[in-house]
């Protein structure tokens, strides 16, 4: 089942007058059900703009979108709003949670803000905690965990509401190396285990060994595509292959890890 | 681009955060300017303006207020805007700026702001400094109005008074730049923020205070007052220091506990953002609930005295136009149907007439008097009863038992007997030729007519018997007039007072000319302090502002990071509308409540309903904090919206 569907996606900046900047050309991505999607590209390649657009916070110039069989273009500010409450589910390089709130209380945020049942709040809350291995710091504020920790925090919160796909982007790229592994086998429990269907923007090619289907684009456009056998050594070899060939500034090749 | 340009570029950069402060400077310059064009005014120096050298003082004395007042807001305001551009002056000196050079450009900064409060507030003065004159004449009632004109010394003294000033507290704020290790000042926003914790001792401390400031107050009286005062002060400034450092953290942090309440939507943002901000506004929380307090006691007790004049005048002379003489028919003062055809001649209508004759009696009282007597003037009780239910203020009807009296004295203020209660006193009457006894059953303030001192209200076939015995020539006889529009009637009542002879004036009385000119005064006073409330109001509500826009940064980034996990526009307008709400409102809330409580205690003092008074200076100041509100909330949510919408 396609959860994720962009047709010809074109993203055009600039206004009347003035240079046009193709950040995006004609873009096809579908994604089942279930499926744990990279998407790497150089510097400039629109990748972040590919996923502002699938996150429903930029709209593509044109192209057509379906996210769990809604187009959320044709949606308004407050829909679109809900849409993202419901059906997305996010991670942020810099983690966003707010100093404001305890770990615990920054997890249920989406289901406080919809207005969930206490009691299915904290079942939900210690199910996905228990998944991640962050039960022992629920109560703990935001600056008093480590990185990986608060990504995985973050995780907790992207999924806590069990979205339809969760959208990732660089999330290991304020992590040292062992608290990004940690954090990537998180998501790959999530994603074999949980079920949840994952789609994540990312520089790193140690990250971007645990997918199981990577996207290249280059200069806004889909370049090439590459599948993980069984062996994710094989397939991390074969993500470098792919990136040499794309060529560009790729200057965290440097910081290779495993 | 150079050192100067930047400077002044950073001014412009920075002016969302600071333009309530600049604003409120450009007011003080204003007010200042205003007065001293007045007190600067040749005509008012030469004396020819009526009541102009009163006035004069106190303007001056307003104006040492702005000067003070200014001094302490630029100051606190510059330290605090300098304070929150840490960040900024870790960057540039990352940059390699040197500590000089950070001076320098905030010299330059606050010359160039300072140039320009001074400016547009000398402009804005000279602005309204025609419609200031015309107020002012209006309310002196000047035949010709004050005419306009700007004084040189008073363009001088503003702008020459007000740069010093900037200059001197610039130079004050000036040692806080560059001292600390760039690492601290790059980090200054990063450092995490701890919950804040609170002692249920000192919030019991805090329930303490306020409770026993409030009793206190509720309870003041003419003879505690003085030992009452600074007690009451203190304790509800020290109940309201700990109800925002220490109470609000309670409050929060329970309702933290409650889910039900705080896993409710947006309420789980709204709360804890709130939770942080109540601890680092406190203080600022605090000094605006005191001074709405301060605000609102001041106007209010103004505005009281400017009403109560009313009530007090019609109970101290019951009737528009007055006097009394001594012996029947003997016309002394005035005639009383010169009075009357002289009120015909003006079109003037009479409410009611009053004649009452009655004997002047020696009273023994308790007070040390030398002759341990006073003279009051012994009536009837039909008469105290006829004429007092004719002033509809609430006076009681006597019934008096021969040989019994009421003694009625006339000022409010009065509560001591003044005669022994219940005993038989021996009273000397005028013209009668023995004492005879009479027992005070009881005290009442509050006359039914004009021109006495004192009455004691006796028993109508006794009064008759008396008056009776006394000869006419030693008798007195009272005579009022209650004019209908009696506050209209000035000048018929002019003419008439004209008419009494020199030596007779004592006799008289014309309460209209009275509670005129005492209006006048209490107007002028209202209308000077008006400027100064406004000031302080302005003022205190641009360090609430400033606070907010402090603090817009991190809350912007908060805000668009829930934007993008989906709460909707509409739920960050509620979360920020209820934040910014409680920080403007709260205390508002205080500082009124504080307000009810001196008022009422003013009411005490003055024997007036000076709360139900007030009501009208708390409503206008709720209006205005809530445009105040709107405007903020307006400029603040724009803001936030706009940094995440494309």
């Amino acid at each position: 089942m396609s959860i994720l569907k962009a047709q010809g996606l074109t993203k055009v900046y600039g206004s009347k007058g003035k240079m046009l900047y193709r950040a995006l050309n004609d873009i096809h991505l579908d994604i089942q059900k279930g499926e744990f999607v990279g998407v790497m590209g150089p510097s400039g390649s629109g990748k972040t703009t590919l996923l502002n657009i699938l996150a429903t916070i930029d709209k593509p110039t044109s192209g057509k979108i379906e996210i769990g069989g809604v187009d959320p273009t044709l949606l308004n500010e407050k829909k679109l709003a809900l849409f993202r409450r419901r059906e997305l589910g996010f991670i942020f390089q810099d983690f966003n949670l707010l100093d404001t709130l305890s770990i615990k209380e920054n997890i249920i945020l989406p289901l406080v803000l919809d207005n969930t049942n206490i009691k299915e709040i904290e079942k939900r809350l210690h199910q996905s905690a228990e998944l991640l291995g962050i039960s022992a710091i629920l109560d703990k504020r935001t600056y008093e965990v480590s990185g990986g920790q608060k990504q995985r925090a973050a995780i907790a919160r992207a999924m806590i509401h069990h979205p339809a796909i969760l959208l990732a982007d660089e999330l290991t790229g304020n992590l040292d190396s062992k608290a990004a592994k940690d954090v990537m086998d998180s998501l790959r429990d999530l994603n074999e285990q949980a079920g949840a269907t994952i789609m994540m923007v990312t520089h790193d090619p140690f990250a971007a060994s645990y997918c199981k289907r990577i996207v290249f684009i280059k200069d806004g456009a889909f370049f090439s595509e590459i599948r993980r056998g069984t062996n994710r050594q094989a397939f991390f070899q074969q993500i470098l292959d792919s990136l040499s060939v794309l060529g560009g500034n790729f200057d965290e090749l440097s910081t290779i890890r495993n | 681009m150079n050192f100067r340009q930047f400077a002044i570029k950073n001014v412009r950069g920075n002016w969302h955060q600071s333009i309530a402060y600049f604003l409120s400077s450009v007011f003080s310059v204003m007010i200042f300017f205003i007065y001293a064009a007045f007190i600067f005014h040749p005509d008012v120096i030469n004396g020819h303006i009526y009541m102009g050298k009163g006035v004069r003082t106190g303007m001056m004395f307003c104006e040492y207020i702005v000067a003070i007042f200014s001094f302490f807001f630029i100051l606190y305001s510059m330290s605090a805007f300098l304070k929150s551009r840490k960040k900024e002056f870790g960057l540039l000196s990352l940059f390699g700026m040197t500590r000089g050079q950070m001076r320098k450009m905030v010299l330059y900064e606050s010359i160039a702001t300072s140039l320009l409060a001074i400016g547009t507030g000398i402009a804005l003065g000279a602005l309204f400094l025609k419609l200031f004159l015309m107020a002012l004449s209006a309310i002196l009632d000047l035949a010709e109005p004050i005419r306009f004109f700007i004084p040189g010394k008073a363009l001088l003294l503003t702008a020459a008074g007000f740069f010093a000033l900037f200059l001197v507290i610039t130079l004050f704020t000036l040692f806080q730049v560059g001292r600390s290790q760039i690492i601290d000042l790059l980090k200054a926003s990063k450092k995490p923020k701890s919950p804040p914790l609170a002692s249920v001792w000192l919030v019991l401390l805090s329930l303490l205070c306020l409770g026993a400031g409030y009793y206190m107050a509720y309870t003041m009286t003419l003879r505690n007052a003085i030992m009452y005062m600074l007690p009451v002060v203190g304790l509800v400034v020290v109940g309201t220091f700990f109800l925002f450092t220490q109470a609000s953290v309670i409050v929060f942090r329970f309702l933290q506990r409650r889910k039900g309440i705080y896993y409710k939507q947006t309420n789980l943002m709204t709360i804890a953002q709130l939770v942080f901000k109540m601890k680092d506004n406190a203080r600022i929380l605090f000094t605006v609930s005191v001074m709405s307090a301060v605000i609102l006691t001041a106007s209010g007790t103004f505005y009281v005295f400017f009403l109560a004049s009313k009530e007090q005048q019609m109970d101290m002379l019951p009737q528009s136009i007055s006097f009394h003489e001594k012996g029947l028919d003997t016309h002394a003062v005035i005639d009383p149907d010169k009075v009357k055809s002289i009120l015909q001649e003006d079109g003037v209508k009479l409410d009611y007439e009053l004649k009452l004759a009655a004997v002047t009696a020696k009273v023994p009282v308790i007070k040390q008097n030398r002759d341990k007597t006073s003279t009051a003037m012994l009536v009837s009780e039909d008469d105290y009863n006829y004429y007092g239910q004719l002033l509809d203020r609430g006076r009681p009807i006597l019934n008096v038992d021969p040989g019994h009296s009421v003694y009625v004295n006339r000022f409010n203020e009065e509560t001591q007997p003044q005669t022994e209660i219940g005993k038989p006193l021996p009273i000397q009457i005028e013209g009668y030729p023995n004492a005879i006894s009479l027992t005070v059953d009881k005290q009442y303030s509050g006359e039914a007519v004009a021109s006495v001192s004192e009455m004691l209200v006796v028993d109508a076939a006794q009064y008759d018997e008396i008056m009776k015995t006394v000869p006419n020539d030693k008798k007195i006889v009272v005579y009022g007039f209650e004019l209908k529009n009696w506050t209209s009637q000035a000048d018929t009542a002019a003419k008439i007072e004209a008419l009494v002879p020199e030596d007779m004036k004592s006799s008289f009385d014309n309460r209209i000319s009275l509670y005129l000119s005492y209006k006048q005064s209490m107007g002028l006073t209202l209308f000077i302090g008006l400027f100064i409330s406004v000031l302080f109001f302005i003022a205190s509500g641009s360090m609430i502002y400033f606070k907010l826009f402090t603090e817009l940064e991190e809350d912007r980034e908060q805000f668009r990071s829930l934007n993008r996990i989906g709460m909707t526009l509409g739920e960050i307008r509620r979360s920020v509308t209820m934040q910014v709400a409680i920080i403007f409102f709260v205390p508002c809330v205080v500082g009124i409540v504080h307000t009810m409580f001196a008022m009422k205690a003013l009411g005490n003092l003055l024997y007036t309903s000076a709360l139900q008074y007030s009501l009208v200076v708390v409503a206008i100041y709720i209006v205005m904090q809530s445009l105040y509100f709107f405007a903020a909330r307006r400029s603040y949510l724009n803001r936030i919206i706009k940094s995440f919408t494309r």
